[in-house]
């Protein structure tokens, strides 16, 4: 039985504006969600109403079985890391953290030994009786994600927790934050801007577009099976390039035809498109291979060259269109260089022209 | 070269700076400090003294002689600094009898502040009769105004109690009832919320004379007349709108994503902002309550008409000051007794004062 | 909200705090300023209480409006309101950017430059008919420092009209300024340092960064200072009672408290106070509102806050 369920749930901020749209979701036991998409895609809206600070204008939220939808914060048993931290600034580090702990009356030496339990989690230990003023604001974040702990939680929000660290800080964070989970085993739901983040940390990925969920899966679903153009689009970096082509048939092989390049497909993908005569083709970056003998499926030349270590990134104009390749940094190529590139047969993504969904 | 002239520059950059500074602190200073010296002045200082003292004399020179026509008759006389001599000071003769003595001694006292038993003015005339004239020095009670500005205008007293009543009342109901609604306006978004702010300018534009002669009326109908709560009432119309501002302001100042927190966290809507806003409201909040105590400590013009047998301080002060006979040292001691606790209140509220204005618009 | 099944939702709940937190206000108003208010323009209208065989009639406002002494008055206080707020304003603003510098023993200044916001009317009065009487303080301090000649004192308080109303301007200053200040200062304070220093960095001379960002950036706070600032100096009176008396320097307020306290037990005269007093507070309310239609107020959208 899933722990969280969401059926439906909607918010209409005014007339015009609506936050989250619709979302039917289930969350199973244990499962660390990340909810990904670009800004003001409903996100925070979302977690606000799973945490009961904004009201549902539509649907319901159950948790463990039971319909919280009107309930309000306290009794939900969630725990949750607010965007821009909310730590109280009157109080000492030690007293944010053992404020929910003092409400639930525990005995004054739990409260003291879950509270130092959870700093020392997050690495701030030493700092129980300083103000938040005192610290900086990597620090404050730890002690939101201290005090969301302290309260083992049926249910841990984060809301982009670790958007204000510094790049280096943040790789650190995101593996503690995935040792801390396995640890506690609290069922998560995490927010994030940053797809590598989401991807390392993930069990299940919601991707969320306009106030609604457009793909829930793991990060393998998503990446390499992407519901949609906008899914392929947004998932990887740089993102999927995408063609239309016409799908043909030549001496009983399916073709996809492009005014560049002909790709002849296999037998499985082939009956995947039969009814098909035009679709939209997704390849990405990596995807692309590199065909030294200069006789591949795509050729052109190379427009720019972004190294990024073991690969590089090279651009090409193909119908006025910048496509962006993935090639090993062992090539060396330059501007004005003619290449040419095949296609990973076994990778190609096939949507619809008008849905723009998957087609399978 | 150049930064020699940059620190020249900067030099007199600085010293005008100070010198402007210091201009203005005068500016500022002396009224009240004259004011301030007014109020220790002895009614000989206050009136036969010109030019005035500028600095309040601790320390009265008396001067008694022998008449050399009458026999155990003295001369009292005073020093007067302007015009740096002695000069003549209370009856004419002075003998050593019992009621002349007193005479005297009630005069000196009166009139300049020195205080001197009869049975030391006629030890000093017994030195007198051996030494001749005899110089001696009194030390002034310097706050002696300020006690017979109590004792003279009877009822001054009371009148405290009657401000201090009026205003923690004031304070009470504007703090309260405004502080809900500056709460509203700080975390909600309602309907006719535009109007209500405006409405907050509003009450201020009549004129509070003109609200204050109904309300006797209706004070008179449900016996507040002439009492501190009825007083109280009145002052709120315009302590009220500005603590609606004022908190508005302090509770904008306070995220609201902190009271969210606590929620989540397990506490109440009305436990988040009695556990988290509140406390950080404070000092905002004591701020905005010394506004009103200060307000309704020195209003006078209500209190005038709304009062009858239970004046507040300022009235007593105000009818002093227009009073036929005014005697200007003794209406200073009075208005530095009021003044003070508005001097204490602004070394209190100094640092949130601005804060407490903070987010304040129209 | 522990009972979700409760008669209301908690999204309807949720409507109606608002107007439960600011009830108490509405009604205190309704009780304690919309009642007196509808009485005393209702009053206005009568010629005697309505009880005491009192008639509808329009004669307390033509004897108001017949009578010079009003608009000697109205001309006086537009006079003294229209230079005092623009000297307020201008001191004002001056002083707040110069404790903005915050300069060593700024604080200490700061505390200084709020004491007579704080003091009381009359302390105000004492002060000033003590320091400006023939045998005041004043004088005293200029024969001290020798400016003066013992002999020749300067009188205060005999000068012509305008004399008398620069006075009371200056007078009046003295304890204002500091009100305005706060606000002006308390709103640069609250302004982030670092648009300013943007405007420097781009190019903006003191002059230029104060006039192109830091007024346009303060535009809502020196409106807050205005208005109240105009509210308040129309309704000027206290002061110049206390240091000249009834009817030398006849202002708006002045007549009004003249005609219902001072002549006590003339109906008419009583009337005719009342009927000055709407006047007032429609004149109060018409500059108010015109100045916050030429300032812009109305235009900005509405949200939370004040
Ligand atoms: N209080 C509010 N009133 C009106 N509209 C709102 C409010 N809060 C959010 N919205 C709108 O709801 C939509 C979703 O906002 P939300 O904050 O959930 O986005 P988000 O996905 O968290 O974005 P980000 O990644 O930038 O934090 C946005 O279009 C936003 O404009
Ligand atoms: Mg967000």
């Amino acid at each position: 039985m899933p722990v969280l369920e969401l059926k439906d749930i909607a918010k209409q901020y005014n007339k015009r504006v609506w936050g989250v749209q619709g979302m039917s979701l289930d969350v199973e036991d244990k499962e660390f969600i990340v909810f990904l998409g670009p800004s003001g895609c409903g996100k925070t809206t979302c977690m606000r109403m799973i945490a009961g600070l904004e009201e549902t204008t539509r649907g319901s939220i159950i948790l463990q079985g039971k319909d919280i939808t009107d309930l309000p914060p306290r009794d939900r048993g969630i725990s949750m890391v607010f965007q821009n931290y909310a730590i109280w600034p009157h109080m000492t580090v030690y007293d944010n953290i053992a404020f929910a702990l003092k409400l639930k009356k525990l005995p004054s030496s739990e409260i003291k030994s879950r509270v130092e339990e959870v700093a020392d989690m997050v690495k701030i230990g030493t700092m129980l009786s300083r103000f938040p003023g005192q610290m900086s604001g990597g620090q404050q974040q730890r002690v939101a994600l201290a005090r969301a702990l302290a309260v083992r939680p049926k249910l841990f929000l984060m809301d982009e927790p670790l958007s204000n660290l510094d790049a280096k800080l943040r790789v650190i964070m995101r593996t503690e934050l995935k040792a801390i989970h396995q640890r506690t085993e609290a069922t998560s739901i995490f927010v994030t801007h940053d797809q590598s983040e989401a991807m390392s940390m993930a069990d299940r990925i919601v991707i969320m577009k306009d106030g609604e969920i457009v793909q829930v899966g793991t990060p393998e679903d998503v990446y390499f099976r992407s519901a949609d153009i906008f899914v392929a689009g947004f998932i990887g970096t740089p993102p999927t390039n995408f063609f239309y082509v016409d799908v043909k048939k030549e001496n009983g092989c399916t073709i996809l035809d492009h005014e560049f390049f002909k790709a002849e497909l296999g037998k499985e993908d082939s009956d995947r498109l039969s009814g098909y005569e035009e679709i939209v083709l997704g390849v990405r970056p990596e995807d692309f291979i590199l065909n030294k003998e200069g006789n591949g499926i795509l050729k052109s030349q190379v427009l720019v060259v972004e190294p990024q270590g073991a690969h590089q990134v090279v651009a090409l104009e193909v119908e006025g269109n910048i496509i962006k390749t993935l090639v090993p940094s062992d090539h060396s190529l330059r501007p004005g260089d003619n290449i040419s590139f095949d296609f990973d047969m076994r990778h190609l993504h096939f949507f619809d022209k008008q849905t723009e969904k998957r087609i399978s | 070269m150049g930064s020699i002239r940059r620190g020249v520059f900067r030099s007199v950059r600085k010293t005008t700076l100070y010198i402007v500074v210091a201009g203005i602190a005068m500016a500022l200073i002396f009224p009240m400090f004259f004011l301030f010296t007014f109020s220790l002045m002895s009614d000989y200082e206050s009136y036969s003294e010109w030019p005035k003292p500028l600095l309040p004399r601790i320390k009265v020179e008396f001067r008694l002689t022998p008449i050399e026509s009458v026999d155990g008759s003295y001369k009292m006389e005073i020093w007067n600094n302007s015009e740096k001599g002695f000069t003549p000071f209370g009856p004419e003769e002075n003998t050593r009898a019992n009621k002349s003595l007193r005479k005297l001694s009630n005069f000196i006292r009166n009139y300049s502040n020195c205080f001197i038993s009869e049975k030391e003015l006629s030890e000093i005339m017994d030195s007198v009769d051996q030494n001749g004239a005899e110089t001696f020095i009194l030390k002034k009670k310097v706050f002696n105004n300020y006690t017979r500005f109590f004792t003279l205008y009877s009822g001054a007293a009371q009148s405290v109690l009657n401000s201090l009543a009026t205003a923690a009342m004031t304070v009470f109901l504007s703090l309260s009832i405004g502080g809900l609604a500056g709460y509203a306006f700080a975390r909600y978004i309602f309907k006719g919320k535009n109007v209500l702010k405006l409405s907050v300018l509003f009450v201020r534009m009549f004129p509070p004379v003109a609200i204050a002669l109904p309300m006797v009326i209706i004070l008179g109908k449900i016996g507040l007349y002439d009492k501190p709560v009825g007083l109280s009432l009145i002052y709120s119309v315009n302590q009220v709108s500005l603590s609606i501002w004022i908190t508005a302001s302090v509770f904008m100042g306070i995220p609201e994503s902190l009271e969210e927190a606590s929620q989540v966290f397990g506490a109440s809507k009305i436990g988040a902002f009695f556990r988290i806003t509140l406390p950080l409201a404070v000092p905002g909040l004591a701020a905005c309550a010394m506004y009103s105590f200060i307000y309704s400590w020195n209003e006078v013009i209500n209190a005038l008409i709304l009062t009858q047998f239970n004046p507040t301080f300022p009235v007593v002060v105000y009818r002093s000051l227009l009073g036929a006979n005014a005697q200007v040292h003794l209406i200073a001691a009075g208005s530095v007794a009021q003044a003070l606790p508005a001097i204490i209140f602004t070394l209190f509220i100094r640092k949130y004062i601005l804060q407490m204005w903070g987010g304040v618009k129209v | 909200m522990d009972n979700p099944t409760g008669v209301l939702s908690r999204e309807q709940k949720k409507k109606i705090i608002p107007y439960l937190l600011i009830a108490p206000v509405v009604i205190y108003y309704i009780l304690f300023w919309l009642l007196p208010v509808v009485r005393a323009i209702s009053g206005s209208f009568m010629s005697a209480p309505a009880d005491e065989g009192g008639v509808f009639t329009f004669g307390n406002y033509t004897a108001l409006f017949k009578d010079p002494v009003f608009y000697q008055a109205l001309f006086n206080t537009a006079f003294i309101v229209l230079i005092s707020v623009t000297l307020e304003f201008v001191l004002a603003f001056g002083l707040a950017l110069l404790i903005n510098m915050k300069f060593h023993g700024s604080g200490m200044f700061l505390f200084l430059a709020l004491i007579p916001m704080s003091l009381p009317a009359v302390a105000v009065g004492a002060m000033w008919t003590s320091g400006l009487s023939t045998y005041g303080w004043l004088n005293s301090f200029l024969i001290r420092i020798g400016i003066l000649n013992a002999a020749d004192k300067i009188i205060f308080l005999g000068g012509g009209h305008f004399a008398k109303m620069f006075l009371i301007i200056i007078v009046d200053a003295w304890q204002v300024i500091p009100s305005v200040m706060v606000i002006l200062l308390s709103g640069m304070q609250a302004l982030q340092p670092e648009m300013m220093e943007a405007g420097y960095v781009f190019g903006g001379s003191r002059f230029k960064v104060l006039r192109k960002i830091t007024i346009p950036l303060l535009k809502p706070t020196i409106t807050t200072a205005m208005i109240l600032r105009i509210i308040a100096a129309i309704q000027i009176w206290l002061i110049i009672v206390m240091l000249f008396g009834y009817n030398r320097l006849p202002v708006l307020l002045e007549q009004i408290v003249l005609n219902v306290d001072k002549y006590t037990g003339s109906e008419a005269f009583f009337r005719k106070g009342m009927a000055l007093s709407v006047v007032v507070s429609l004149i109060v309310s018409c500059v108010s509102f015109l100045y916050l239609k030429v300032s812009g107020a109305f235009d900005e959208p509405a949200g939370k806050g004040v």
